[in-house]
């Protein structure tokens, strides 16, 4: 599920940004490693592939269809690190040409399905892909790929106050569930065929088990994030509180237009808005350095 | 096709076309950043809002309707999570929620229809985005509509077969025919994947991908980053407290 511009807290904007940001130079330059740089052409066109595989349409019956999502069939195919780049790749440019997504929260929706997704997804496949249970890890990682994004992305805009009654969660969740499988059978169906068709397409990325470590974090995260939402779903606000920008969040998080008006005290937003766009330039300027120094001694 | 819209919105003899690419990101997430974290858009607020996004449209010479008209398609999914809200009395803050993600959607389409995309791909990897993920845009960016003309190429192929949507019902193996069809399409992507990289690498490349001119900050330029960045945190700080 792509989250549009608009709905997300901004604490929450900020975290998953920088959660993301870190995770897609790692698995960026693990990637480059692992391709070494001879397959710079395969992620982008793998990308392309997933856009043109949602024309083809799977029947379910009773006049409905489906179409693939890609994260775990790019999992299986590519690798971890590289799939996770390609699944980026693919959220920049639904975000950016189509409109799907938006751009601030594509830290978010980067975390949600091209991190957090792939990692879990790919968790039974690091355990079991050469055993008996080969085919069910693909099945169950399809599966645990959309259940974790989806799952996430519900979480976050709970905490960001947008308030979902429970028969709408509960309906959501079933939705969730029956996509879940659906990407799981799907996954399944490509990779079947693939292996029929041209096995060196499924043998080319190396699976380690302790890559299941990463599956188990993900699937950790994912699970940390939807208990709090439904234990706490204000623990932003107090957290605010806290942090001393109690009046800016709860004018976000709660309707009434006339509270903040009243609770906001003159002169105060220059302060805060000086200290949010100093923040902002400060870690920007954090990160390019550090990505500077690390290049350096990369070459070094 | 929606990139052939964008391409040819590029190409357009606007004002905001002619900006270097980084400033008119930095620009777009100035924007948006002060729109995110804006309070409950009041009246005032929201008009600045849309104010500078109309000013983008104007600048690039943008056709508005339609600009219009494609920012709506943030609104089916905007509603969908503003459903809640909607049931739960909450009409204000869903409709807050909707303008935002709209603005935004329209904000992001100035952008994109005054850049190109291999310009704003540069963009980004001169603002510190990883060069590896920079690559993998271009070649992803180039490749898609290939390889969509193909998927439709094969349905065609299909068709013209005798396949047509009521033979496909009674088709008992249909899920095994798709899954077929998948796989063939990626088998092919990987073909081509592979002949892109012999024949770049026959022509030279060294996984950069390098550009005749350098990118230079023009007068226009410095006039825009700071104008576009003044008018966005003016509209946030004091219209947005005005109301």
């Amino acid at each position: 599920m792509h989250i549009p511009d608009g709905f997300l807290h901004p604490l929450i904007l900020a975290g998953t940004a920088t959660l993301s940001a870190v995770a897609v130079a790692v698995a960026a330059r693990k990637a480059q490693r692992e391709l070494e740089e001879s397959r710079f052409a395969l992620l982008g066109v793998t990308g392309a592939f997933v856009f043109a595989a949602q024309m083809v349409n799977f029947p379910l019956g009773f006049g409905t269809s489906s179409h693939l999502l890609g994260g775990m069939l790019l999992a299986v195919t590519l690798g971890l690190a590289p799939a996770m780049v390609t699944m980026t790749a693919i959220l920049v440019v639904q975000a950016l040409v189509f409109q799907d997504g938006g751009v601030l929260a594509l830290g978010a929706n980067v975390l949600n399905m091209a991190v957090a997704g792939i990692a879990a997804g790919y968790l039974p496949y690091a355990l079991w892909s050469r055993g008996r249970l080969r085919w069910f890890a693909i099945l169950a990682g399809g599966f645990l790929s959309v259940v974790a994004s989806g799952a996430m992305a519900m979480a976050e805009l709970v905490l960001s106050g947008v308030r979902i009654p429970a028969a709408l969660l509960w309906s959501s969740a079933v939705l969730l569930t029956a996509s879940g499988l659906l990407e799981g059978l799907l996954t399944l169906a490509v990779v079947r065929a693939l292996r029929a068709l041209q096995p060196s397409a499924l043998e080319r990325a190396q699976v380690r088990r302790s890559q299941a470590v990463l599956g188990v974090l993900a699937v950790l995260l994912a699970g940390g994030i939807v208990a709090v939402a439904s234990e706490a779903p204000d623990v932003l606000d107090s957290l605010a509180d806290r942090v001393g920008i109690a009046e800016r969040a709860r004018a976000l998080l709660t309707t009434p237009l006339a509270e903040y008006r009243l609770s906001w005290a003159p002169g105060s937003w220059w302060s805060q808005a000086t200290a949010g766009l100093l923040g902002l330039a400060l870690t920007y300027g954090a990160g390019v350095a550090l990505a500077r120094a690390l290049r350096r001694r990369r070459s070094a | 096709m929606h990139h052939v819209v964008l391409d040819e919105w590029g190409r357009r003899p606007g004002w905001l076309q002619k900006r270097d690419a980084r400033v008119k990101l930095v620009a777009l997430l100035g924007y948006l950043i002060a729109l995110g974290t804006a309070p409950p858009l009041a009246l005032p607020a929201a008009a600045g809002f849309g104010a500078l996004a109309a000013a983008g449209v104007v600048l690039g010479k943008l056709p508005a309707g339609a600009v219009a008209l494609r920012a709506a398609l943030v609104l089916p999914i905007g509603l969908f999570l503003a459903a809640g809200l909607l049931l739960g009395g909450a009409a204000l803050r869903a409709g807050d929620l909707l303008v935002r993600s709209y603005l935004s959607a329209v904000a992001v389409l100035v952008v994109m229809g005054t850049t190109p995309m291999a310009g704003l791909l540069r963009a980004m990897e001169s603002l510190g985005v990883p060069r590896f993920l920079v690559v993998v845009l271009h070649f992803l960016y180039r490749y898609l509509f290939v390889l969509s003309e193909q998927a439709q190429h094969m349905r065609l192929a299909v068709r013209s077969r005798g396949l047509d949507r009521a033979g496909l019902r009674r088709c008992p193996s249909l899920w095994k025919a798709a899954g077929g069809a998948l796989a063939v399409l990626f088998a092919r992507s990987l073909a081509r994947a592979e002949a892109i990289h012999r024949a770049m690498l026959a022509r030279g490349y060294r996984g950069q991908v390098l550009w005749l001119r350098a990118a230079r900050m023009r007068p226009g330029d410095w006039l825009f980053l700071a104008v576009a960045l003044t008018l966005c945190a003016a509209v946030r700080v004091v219209l947005a407290h005005a109301g």
